[in-house]
Formats: structure tokens, C-alpha cells, sequence
């Protein structure tokens, strides 16, 4: 069955992993997620830093998103973890507290919008466990990924505030390892699992902080022995693809067995059959060749 | 053990976070800080919450900044405070009064005149390499933000409309 969801793309996938939104364009509608686009909406805004600008701002440009997702009465998929984390609590809040609601909607007005609480906001990776299922997924895989060992990282922001987003175990998630099994690869556990990347870390400065940071993460990973990370948030894809060759300076260990990243799209698209060329595989910065990997 | 009193506007923080009163200082909270954890200056007995909530004016530290609102804090916290509410409140306080890091201020007008926080001349060298469309601005949605921006008191740096 086909379900119809409004596209957000947000702003670092479009600019940074153009390849993950192609994908994604290509890839969802083979799984029973049909993409329908708009070019209304601005950022989501970022839940760090926009956020702390202002609250009243950032809660009101959400709302003008979801608003526009009501007026075309479509649930919006997100593809990153911030626009997912932004967008679920602004919806959630402003429906639970009236007062919040009358506030927005007295900005919206302004601009001819009303934010109603009338649809739902979800991650792509809410989307396979809550409407098409981990085993329906699994019989829809052309190419199962059989011996590729993925350590995956779940990213903060799609697992807090877990009473928001209800999507996984904050302390030991596992829908990420559940996602890769069923793509026909090897999941692979280690204890740094849900810790965060670090890439807050650099953007206020303190690069040295950011590389130990990832460090402990890339440690742990060499040691479980994965030979790939997979994660679905831009930020802690770009802390573990470049992130890593900076930190490297630092850490000669990361130099001498780097680790490729993988998006989650990229991963799906891999188990429907396309290539390491197709996925975009060489516009990563840590490009191991796969004959060596797999 | 040492009661944690927030010495800069007690009443001002507090007001708008009032479980923030009872925190106890555990340190629970820091060993899953990835600040306290990562960042050289700060340690269990001298925490990144610790130091932050002792400070004179905290609104005024960069590492304010450095919280990514990952809510480590909020599930560790045995007495149920949310710091991550505390964090984001100081943040504002802090974009507010003008000590924010400059590039919180540049994301805030590249927002405001594009609609996104990425250039889209950037954003579409990045697209015409993957082989994608172009992006182009889209004039109503920019506008809608600024008039929301202008409604909600979102404040500019100086020199900016």
C-alpha cells in the first residue's frame, strides 16, 4: 500500500548530502512511502542554536511549517534528526497547552496561517516501524546486505524527549540495530551507543573537545568490529565522515583504520539493489574502497 | 554536600525553570554530559552545569553554546530537573543581550533573507554535483518568516533590519 507524506527536507541535507535527498526520492516509493513536494517551507528551525535565539521565533516558524502541511492535509516525513526534533515538539506542545497555541497563532494570523494540531509529524525511520513494519520491509529487500557489519548510532535527537517521540529506548535504543538486521546485515552493539557525536562541541569552538569526543564513539566502533557506521541525522553523519578525518589529527588510531559512514537511505538503497557508485558512495570524505569492507 | 545556588538572577532563572531549584548537586547529570565529559576545564567535582549555574553571568559564557540539548541530563536527573530547559533559556538570554557566538547571529540573517540556513548558491554547487535541481528563493515564504521574526520580537544584530 502507497501512503502519501509531505516531503521536508530541511536544510543540511539539500546543501551538504544532496545525494541522501536524491536517494530518498527514488528509494521511498519502492517501499510504500510516496513523496509529495513543496517549496514553502523554510527551516525547520534547528532545535540548538535557533532555538536559543529565540523560543517564541523558533516556535512560531515551525508552526508555519506544520500549518502548511494541515493546509494540504498531508503528515510530513522528515529525513533528519533535527527537523524531526523541532517539528514533533512544537506540534506536541501546541497542543497540549492552549495558552502556547493562542500566542502562535496570534503571529500566524499576521501571515494568514493558523497552526490547528490536525497531523502528525514523523522521522522516515517512525515510518517503518509505525506504518510499514520491520517485516513487511524485510520482504521487500532485493539485495540483502549479508555479511556487512553496521555499528549504528541512533542520534540524540530522534530519542529525547522520549515522551514527545516515543520512538525508542533513550538508554539502550534498539529500533536502529532492529533497521539494519532487517536489511540483512549484521548489527553490531557497543557501549558508546547512544552518546552523543560531539559536532555541538565544535560549532561553539572547542574542536579539541568535538575530536575527543568522536574519538571515544570511532574507538569503541573499531573494537566491536564494525567495518561501517550507519546513522540518520546529517550532523553526527558529517561528525562521523569528516568529523573523523579532523579528529584523526589528533588521534593517529582513527588514521590507521577509518570507518566509512553510511546514511540510513544509503544503507536501504544498498538492500534494493543499487550500487556503492548509485548511493553516492565516492561524495563521502572517508571513502574506503568496498571490495576491502565487505 | 554543597547545595547548588544559581548566584546570577536567582529569581529570573528560576521562575521560568522552577525544578532547577532542587538540584542537589549528585553530579549524575555530568558523568553523561558529553560537555563535562569531553570539554578540559570542567570534571565531575567542577561540572559544565556546575559551573554554569554558578557563574556571575552565565549568559554571558560561550560554552552556553556547546549544550546540543541531547537531554542526557533529563533522563539521568534523579531529582527530575530539566537543565536542558535551564540551557536553552540562558542561550536566549544570552543571543538577547548580544554575547552569543557570531555565527548564531549569521545563521539568524541568512535565515531571515533566504529562508534556509545554508546559502542556496552554496546548496546548489553542492546539488549540480549530484545531479540535482536547483533550489531557487522562495519570496512569500521569506517573507513570511521576517514578518514572524518582526511579530515575535526575534531580535537582529545591529545593522540588520
Amino acid at each position: 500500500m502507497i501512503a502519501s507524506y509531505l516531503f521536508f527536507k530541511g536544510c543540511t541535507i539539500p546543501a551538504s548530502l544532496p545525494n541522501v535527498e536524491k536517494l530518498a526520492r527514488e528509494i521511498l516509493p519502492e517501499i510504500g512511502i510516496n513523496l509529495v513536494e513543496s517549496d514553502e517551507f523554510t527551516c525547520c528551525p534547528d532545535p540548538i542554536r535557533l532555538q536559543g535565539a529565540s523560543q517564541y521565533f523558533w516556535m512560531a516558524s515551525a508552526a508555519r511549517n506544520i500549518a502548511i502541511a494541515e493546509e494540504k492535509k498531508l503528515n510530513i516525513m522528515t529525513l533528519c534528526n533535527g527537523c524531526e526534533n523541532t517539528l514533533a515538539i512544537v506540534n506536541y506542545k501546541l497542543r497540549k497547552n492552549s495558552e502556547l497555541k493562542r500566542r502562535v497563532n496570534e503571529v500566524l494570523k499576521e501571515i494568514g496561517r493558523e497552526f490547528k494540531g490536525t497531523i502528525k509529524v514523523r522521522h522516515f525511520l517512525q515510518i517503518l516501524k509505525e506504518d510499514i513494519g520491520l517485516n513487511n520491509l524485510k520482504k521487500m529487500i532485493k539485495n540483502p546486505l549479508t555479511g556487512l557489519k553496521v555499528a549504528g548510532h541512533p542520534g540524540c535527537h530522534l530519542l529525547m524527549p522520549n515522551d514527545i517521540l516515543k520512538f525508542d529506548n533513550p538508554v539502550d535504543p534498539e529500533f536502529y540495530d532492529q533497521f539494519i538486521a532487517a536489511l540483512g546485515a549484521t548489527p553490531v552493539d557497543y557501549l558508546t551507543k547512544s552518546d552523543c557525536c560531539g559536532v555541538s562541541l565544535s560549532l561553539a569552538g572547542d574542536q579539541e573537545a568535538s575530536n575527543r569526543c568522536i574519538q571515544n564513539k570511532l574507538i569503541d566502533i573499531q573494537l566491536s568490529g564494525a567495518r561501517f557506521i550507519s546513522t540518520a541525522c546529517p550532523a553526527c553523519f558529517n561528525q562521523f565522515d569528516f568529523g573523523q578525518i579532523i579528529a584523526a589529527r589528533d588521534y593517529p588510531q582513527l588514521q590507521e583504520k577509518p570507518i566509512p559512514v553510511l546514511y540510513a537511505i544509503e544503507l536501504l538503497a544498498l538492500a534494493m539493489g543499487r550500487s556503492f557508485d548509485d548511493i553516492g558512495y565516492n561524495l563521502h570524505r572517508i571513502k574506503i574502497p568496498v571490495e576491502e569492507m565487505v | 554536600m554543597k547545595v547548588l545556588r544559581l548566584k546570577f538572577e536567582k529569581n529570573e532563572i528560576i521562575k521560568k525553570n522552577t525544578a532547577v531549584e532542587i538540584c542537589f548537586k549528585c553530579s549524575t547529570c555530568s558523568k553523561f554530559c558529553p560537555i563535562t565529559q569531553n570539554v578540559n576545564k570542567y570534571n565531575l567535582e567542577d561540572s559544565f552545569v556546575t559551573q554554569l549555574f554558578e557563574a556571575e553571568k552565565p549568559e554571558a559564557l560561550n560554552d552556553v553554546w556547546m549544550c546540543c540539548a541531547c537531554e542526557k541530563c533529563v533522563i539521568t536527573c534523579p531529582q527530575d530537573t530539566n537543565p536542558t530547559e535551564a540551557f536553552t533559556n540562558l542561550k536566549e538570554k544570552s543571543y538577547q543581550e548580544g554575547h552569543a557566538p557570531n555565527i548564531v547571529y549569521r545563521l539568524v540573517d541568512q535565515l531571515l533573507q533566504e529562508g534556509t540556513v545554508y546559502s542556496i548558491k552554496f546548496t546548489n554547487t553542492a546539488r549540480k554535483r549530484a545531479g540535482l535541481q536547483e533550489i531557487a528563493k522562495n519570496e512569500k515564504s521569506v517573507c513570511e518568516i521576517n514578518i514572524l521574526a518582526e511579530k515575535t520580537g526575534l531580535k537582529r544584530r545591529e545593522g540588520q533590519k
